[in-house]
């Protein structure tokens, strides 16, 4: 019966072959692969939740007085939007609950896609023929980042309206065209006509969603069209493709990993407090709270602000404000070069003139390696300098030494960390088999006193040799262009279609 | 691949099961929080007296053996100290009760410590010092906060107080070595004698800024709702906001979901013919020169091929 319903569907519609095909496709198997994946299912778990609360937030600065449940709040004048995101989170069954995990799937989400894009950069993946696919993933970082920052400044609340006056400055300090810029977006001076949060939502939950699943569908059909690259192993080559097919491995596989990480999200958001707006209150642009942050994401360019000495340029008639070197040239010229890497290394190199399947080991490759780490250090330290009054408040130490620590840091740590880094991976390019599970050595006396070593057996959890291979006829039968390495893994040629 | 072969089929459902099981409690257990109410209208006010009936001789043998060794026998001020005479009682029982004074050494900044002497005794010696002047200053003042109003509170807090002591009373570090300190642990009395005072480096706030009706709504706001805020959601990471909550978010949010990444996914297997062959530093060959031929074709041995 059902296979008659498929066989009518499939006289008509055709897919059937297509589908087989896609369901064969082989993705070379490593848990670093994976990473990328946690980006995707953290998307999801987004425009789930997020769907959630559009059903409940109100994107209006217009005036009320909030009546609801939190008392210290009782009688206040409100913007609708904070109001709404209050009522949503008191009034609401699960709302406080869907609001935090959209939060804290919104941090996860940024955090690996950075996580993804190390390992894609020190394992040499975005070389050729992925350099595309690597700018667009660059993409998807910034519009993820400015996404964040639009949704975290929704609430209308006193510590994400110090955030979107800080944006409006910066936006400000772009040479010539900062102050139009600055008005058009946000609809004349700050803090606007009520013009803020409307927009803000329209491009937080329309438009740049849009192009982030524009954006992530070509990234993924880049990802099948090139098929996945792997790490050299035996029976790896640079013309074919060695790991499990799409059903039924990477499948269940990858549906575990969704709802791990979706767990995950769940678990820090009922049980870890995120963003308590009704501590803050609502925004009006003559109240401020000290220790006021941005979410981590922007943490690194809130630490650039922070760190950066109080320089200006001046020309006769104009001025570039100080705000434009930590707010614009920083991350414009942050994500130019991450965009242009590729050529860069393969100039550098001069290894463009074939593909690259086969990733690189990151020790294999001790410069860009030290390079990658020395930069990051410094992103990292950018992000740390973010918390100067927290850490000054904690390590009762003032202010202005933790300030120059990390000016000094943010040079000093870099140059540091090149120089270890790069050894390091020449001291385990010396080491063949570094990062390989030892036996252990069983040491032996012998009856006249002397000693030896022999090699101790398996120990009982190793699971390869307990596992019997499982049957996989049928499967085998569909790959008709590839050949089994081994039950239920498969090799197939690389520019199979 | 064995291995990942094994988790995959033991993965999604237990792993489904764990996951619907706490979206489902966390759904059933999560009430629509309803914060509790406090404050009830009656009438605010501070008022300038306190009960206890002060002991001057006392507070005077108090102060000969503890203040005035640096502030002087009539607390005229030193080279190292400065005058208390017209300070007022009120200022001195803040410092007293903050633990500030006496100071750890001479010398030493002063640091929230308990307290050396009891309540009583505070208000003693305070009353003894404010005895020493014609100029009364501000007197001990007695809070009273019935009928106080959060909501006004909270407003007067936004925009008097968070600028320094931030906007959940967690305190933090200012410029130049100066901390606005926390009030999570200041009594009703302390922040009015703080308020009218100004300590240290905080602004005094004379009745014409905050109204002594302000003043009440606000110290109601501080002792109930900063001291024990309505906090729905969980873990509330110390009151500091995006940074505590980016570690959080990177360390335990994306750390689990690499864990779980690393748990069910494969490791590259190397074998006697894996990388090192070809790793010959920067500007290496790369990979396909000398590839292993096929598996099973380079000779090696069962196990091996296991591990592909």
């Amino acid at each position: 019966m059902i296979d008659r319903l498929f066989n009518w569907m499939d006289d008509r519609l055709a897919i059937s072959r297509g589908g087989r095909h896609l369901l064969n496709k082989i993705f070379p198997d490593h848990w670093s692969f994976m990473l990328g994946e946690i980006a995707l299912y953290s998307f999801i778990v987004l425009l789930l939740t997020g769907i959630f609360l559009t059903l409940y937030f109100v994107p209006s600065e217009a005036t009320t007085i909030y009546h609801g449940s939190y008392r210290p709040l009782d009688g206040a004048h409100v913007s609708e939007a904070f109001a709404s995101t209050v009522n949503l989170s008191f009034a609401v069954r699960g709302g406080l609950l869907v609001r935090q995990m959209h939060h804290w799937a919104a941090n996860i989400f940024v955090g690996s896609i950075v996580v993804h894009m190390l390992r894609v950069f020190f394992t040499g993946a975005f070389r050729r023929p992925r350099e595309v696919n690597w700018i667009i993933g660059a993409n998807l970082l910034i519009l993820a980042i400015f996404n964040g920052f639009l949704g975290y400044s929704l609430p209308d609340d006193l510590v994400s309206g110090t955030g979107i006056r800080i944006a409006f400055s910066i936006l400000e300090s772009v040479p010539i065209v900062g102050s139009y810029l600055a008005f058009f977006l946000f609809g004349g001076l700050y803090p606007g006509n009520g013009a803020i949060i409307p927009r803000f939502f329209i491009i937080h939950v329309l438009i740049l969603p849009l192009i982030i699943l524009g954006l992530l569908g070509a990234h993924l059909g880049l990802l099948v069209r090139h098929k996945h690259t792997q790490f050299k192993q035996p029976g790896a080559r640079e013309d074919n493709v060695v790991g499990t097919p799409l059903w039924p491995t990477f499948m269940t596989k990858t549906l575990g990993f969704f709802f791990l990480t979706t767990g995950v999200t769940a678990l820090l958001g009922a049980l870890v407090q995120i963003n308590p707006i009704w501590q803050y209150g609502q925004y009006y642009p003559w109240k401020v709270s000290y220790a006021v942050q941005p979410d981590w994401y922007m943490g690194w360019l809130d630490g650039a602000l922070r760190v950066m000495p109080s320089w200006e340029i001046h020309f006769p008639g104009h001025m570039i404000p100080n705000a434009f070197f930590p707010g614009v040239l920083l991350p414009g010229v942050t994500f130019t070069v991450i965009m242009l890497w590729p050529f860069l290394e393969a100039k550098l190199t001069g290894e463009n003139v074939r593909e690259h399947h086969l990733l690189d080991r990151p020790r294999d490759r001790p410069v860009r390696t030290a390079t990658g780490a020395a930069v990051f250090a410094f992103y990292f330290v950018l992000f740390g300098a973010s918390s100067t009054d927290v850490l000054a408040n904690y390590l009762s130490i003032t202010l202005n030494t933790v300030l120059w620590s990390f000016r000094i840091a943010a040079i000093v740590v870099p140059i540091v960390v090149w120089p270890i880094a790069y050894k390091i991976c020449k001291e385990l390019q010396g080491t063949p088999n570094a990062g390989k599970r030892k036996v252990h050595n069983i040491v032996v006396r012998d009856a006249d006193g002397g000693y030896r070593t022999i090699p101790a057996e398996e120990y009982p959890g190793y699971v390869g040799a307990e596992l019997e291979p499982l049957d996989v006829e049928k499967i085998e039968v569909l790959t008709a262009a590839g050949k089994v390495v081994e039950p239920g893994v498969y090799e197939i040629p690389r520019d199979y279609r | 691949m064995r291995r990942a072969r094994w988790f995959s089929r033991r993965l999604a459902v237990p792993a489904a099961v764990v996951i619907a099981a706490v979206s489902l409690g966390m759904l059933v257990w999560w009430p629509a929080s309803t914060p509790s109410l406090a404050g009830t209208v009656l009438t605010a006010s501070v008022t300038k007296s306190t009960n206890h009936k002060p002991n001057l001789n006392l507070g005077k043998t108090l102060f000969d053996e503890t203040c005035a060794s640096c502030h002087g026998s009539s607390a005229e001020g030193s080279a190292v100290a400065p005058s208390l005479q017209g300070l007022g009682a009120g200022t001195i029982d803040l410092w007293l009760s903050s633990g500030w004074m006496p100071l750890a050494a001479p010398g030493a900044q002063p640091a929230r410590k308990p307290p050396k002497y009891d309540r009583a005794q505070n208000i003693d010696i305070a009353q003894y010092v404010a005895s020493l002047s014609n100029y009364q200053g501000f007197p001990i003042p007695k809070v009273n906060l019935k009928g106080a109003n959060v909501a006004n509170g909270f407003s007067v807090f936004a925009e008097i107080c968070a600028a320094c002591h931030t906007i959940t009373g967690a305190g933090d570090a200012l410029s130049g070595g100066i901390i606005a300190p926390s009030l999570h642990d200041v009594s009703k009395t302390q922040i009015v004698e703080a308020v009218r005072t100004g300590p240290g480096n905080m602004p005094r706030f004379s009745s014409g800024v905050i109204s002594n009706a302000q003043l009440s709504d606000l110290v109601a706001y501080v002792t109930r709702n900063i001291q024990h805020p309505t906090s729905p959601g969980g873990l509330g990471l110390g009151g500091v906001g995006p940074v505590a909550e980016g570690f959080v978010g990177l360390f335990i949010g994306v750390g689990l979901c690499v864990l779980a990444a690393f748990w069910i996914g494969d490791r590259t297997p190397r074998g006697p013919l894996g990388v090192e062959q070809h790793g010959d530093g920067e500007g290496g060959s790369g990979g396909d020169g000398g590839s292993p031929g096929p598996v099973g074709d380079d000779g090696g041995s069962d196990r091996e091929i296991q591990h592909v």
